[in-house]
């Protein structure tokens, strides 16, 4: 019985612990410095990112699930990997050369991805997904190579997890593309997918709480949406 | 590793795979929506039923723009949606694939296919709960897309049908996301009034400059007056008294409410220039005829001032639509009243000047421009019971050519005379923006 009780009082002291962690070190970062301060303020985005907490994250929808593969080709249901975590979804392909398009995307992910290791306690609670609308092209050996300059990197157990994913075909991507609202345009010629820049904001039960496009995908308020979101639940 | 060397890299990695190619993206050049900047192919016009005259349901008229098509200039397709709700404004979503329009009346919103067939569009959903969705707000007006939503801004409210009312977001598949309240005196919700500005909680027309993370409101009048006969209104002083005065700008990213400035007149349509480093925006006032500049001054700090008059302010012209031309330098100003539009100089935007005038009819309310300026588009209905009665009451969609001097007709569509009803506002679609 003592043995019981024991393992009783561990395991709420486990479930506790680091709920109050958080809500402390929550409380005590939107009193210094947001989380935003870690980045570099850029010459596109005219004004300063809100007061994280500020401001309220509406519900636009949940996000959808299906089939998605890993750089590894390992079949994945996609709400599992954004399930328990907060998570930045963008929808690439590795041939864009829209300089409004994903190099965008790829580059702000980037730059949140490296500038996480200044922000330690994110890694616990923050993910980034990529997941390509180019199938075809973006097989699981391409995304392999786009991945390459994370899987090198000798810092990256530092720094956020980054899913690169694919899919097996339209068949399993476009219930995906359909459900995010990612709108992609096939012109007669194939190398040209035109579609309009996105990026998401899901969080931990699934959501979609915001949606960003060109003019938006801000390093800084993208991470002022992630850190309202943490305020969020540890008020709740 | 810094971000462009990642860049880089990841081209670079990716190459091995596959070569690298150049692609222009048309559908990436707008932050709000892929735009139309050769020649439109068809032009949608939102269209009130008129009791007694055809099948007198509101309609989406889609006239026949392509230079070469034996139909051009002609009505190609009408889309009726059962019933007459007092069709007013509508917006493309951010994709540009459906658009929405709204009635004033019964608080309907269509949303209409344009993707599928650009030249026959379909009514893809109606939603019928925008009152209790929204928590009271009535009046659905202007549809500004968002990334993955619509915001609507609201005329009035029903609880007691005056001006009082709120922003409206939907999620682009039509569902409910949240109502955003104007400030009041009572509630002004953390925004300051500026100057003598009394937060009148009115709402009308929503534009946003993304850069600067600015979204400005401007105010009309509520659902009593703009259901109310014209004459009747101008009789009633307790009636003309119930006119916004305010243009409200908001955070755009937390939609919360920062200034209220104090704009006389029933502030209408709001217009943001294209430049890089243009910081400001122009507004009209219906009663005042004033034209007005919202801007960024040296400090950081929004302002508002009127720049200028539309005609003569004492004969009460009634400005309406206002087109900006996409180089910035001019300004089309409708006023409903005298059936002229009017083009400002507005390379200065703080000392802009009326550079040419034409009449147009008897009445006239919208005006939409080619990319290029070179072709202009007016229509002419303001709302069923405040457009002109008798032969005054000329109901249109006429289309113009401009050549930097002169406004010369191209067509006129007689909506009357083909049992359409009034035309309100223009919409341009062209399939050459779905590949697929």
């Amino acid at each position: 019985m003592r043995l019981l009780k024991k393992i009783l009082a561990v395991s709420c002291l486990a479930a506790v612990v680091p709920v109050l962690w958080y809500a402390m070190v929550t409380s005590q970062a939107a009193a210094s410095r947001p989380f935003a301060a870690a980045f570099n303020a850029s010459e596109e985005f005219q004004f300063e990112p809100p007061a994280p907490g500020s401001y309220r994250l509406n519900t636009f929808k949940a996000a959808p699930d299906g089939q998605v593969l890993d750089i590894h080709g390992a079949s994945k249901n996609l709400s599992d990997l954004t399930s328990g975590k907060i998570s930045l979804v963008s929808f690439v392909y590795l041939m864009c050369g829209d300089v409004n398009g994903c190099p965008i995307a790829m580059s702000t992910l980037f730059e949140i991805y490296e500038t996480s290791e200044k922000l330690p306690r994110l890694r616990e609670d923050v993910q980034l997904l990529t997941i390509s609308f180019d199938p075809s092209r973006d097989t699981v050996e391409a995304i392999n190579s786009f991945a390459y300059p994370m899987q090198i990197d000798e810092h990256a157990e530092k720094k956020l997890p980054w899913h690169v994913l694919t899919t097996s075909g339209m068949d399993a991507l476009q219930p995906i593309l359909d459900g995010y609202g990612q709108v992609v345009d096939r012109s007669n010629d194939q190398d040209v997918i035109n579609h309009l820049l996105r990026m998401y904001l899901v969080d931990r039960q699934g959501n979609i709480r915001n949606v960003y496009g060109l003019g938006t995908i801000d390093p800084r308020l993208l991470i002022t949406d992630v850190e309202t979101l943490m305020m969020e639940e540890s008020r709740s | 590793m810094n971000r462009r060397e990642f860049v880089a890299l990841v081209a670079a990695s990716a190459a091995m795979t596959a070569p690298f190619r150049a692609f222009a993206d048309e559908t990436c050049q707008s932050p709000y929506m892929p735009k139309i900047t050769g020649q439109e192919e068809f032009v949608y016009v939102w269209t009130l039923g008129v009791e007694g005259m055809g099948d007198e349901q509101d309609k989406l008229v889609t006239v026949d723009l392509r230079p070469d098509s034996p139909t051009r200039g002609q009505v190609i397709n009408s889309l009726s949606v059962g019933g007459r709700n007092e069709a007013h404004h509508g917006g493309f979503s951010a994709d540009r694939r459906y658009f929405w329009t709204g009635g004033l009346d019964t608080n309907r919103i269509f949303i209409f296919d344009v993707h599928t067939d650009p030249s026959k569009p379909t009514l893809h959903k109606t939603i019928e709960t925008f009152v209790k969705d929204s928590g009271g707000v009535v009046g659905p007006h202007t549809f500004f897309a968002l990334p993955g939503s619509m915001m609507i801004t609201g005329l009035s409210n029903d609880d007691d049908h005056g001006g009082r009312t709120a922003l409206v977001e939907y999620n682009d598949a039509g569902d409910y996301v949240a109502t955003y309240w104007m400030p009041t005196t009572a509630n002004m919700q953390g925004a300051v009034a500026v100057g003598d500005a009394v937060a009148d909680g009115y709402g009308y027309d929503i534009r946003a400059l993304i850069r600067k993370n600015v979204m400005l409101t401007s105010s009309f009048t509520g659902w009593s007056n703009y259901m109310m006969d014209f004459g009747q209104m101008l009789q009633d002083a307790d009636a003309m008294k119930r006119f916004g005065n305010t243009i409200v700008q908001w955070d755009l990213h937390t939609r919360q409410p920062r200034k209220v400035f104090n704009v006389p007149g029933a502030p209408l349509e709001i217009r943001f220039p294209w430049g890089p480093n243009a910081n400001y925006a122009f507004s009209t006032t219906a009663l005042t005829s004033k034209l007005w500049l919202i801007y960024e001054d040296e400090d950081g700090e929004w302002q508002a001032k009127d720049v200028a008059d539309i005609g003569n302010p004492a004969d009460i012209p009634l400005p309406v639509d206002i087109s900006i031309a996409a180089d910035d330098q001019t300004l089309w100003v409708n006023s409903f009243m005298d059936g002229k539009t009017r083009l400002f100089d507005i390379s200065n935007p703080h000392k802009p000047f009326q550079i040419y005038e034409k009449t147009i009819d008897r009445q006239v309310n919208m005006v939409s421009q080619s990319w290029d300026g070179k072709r202009v588009y007016f229509t002419s209905s303001l709302l069923a019971n405040w457009d002109k009665k008798g032969d005054d009451d000329v109901q249109y969609l006429r289309a113009f050519s401009w050549d930097g001097k002169e406004l010369v007709e191209d067509f006129n569509i007689d909506f009357y005379k083909l049992g359409l009803g009034r035309a309100h506002i223009m919409r341009f679609g062209s399939s050459e923006l779905y590949s697929s």
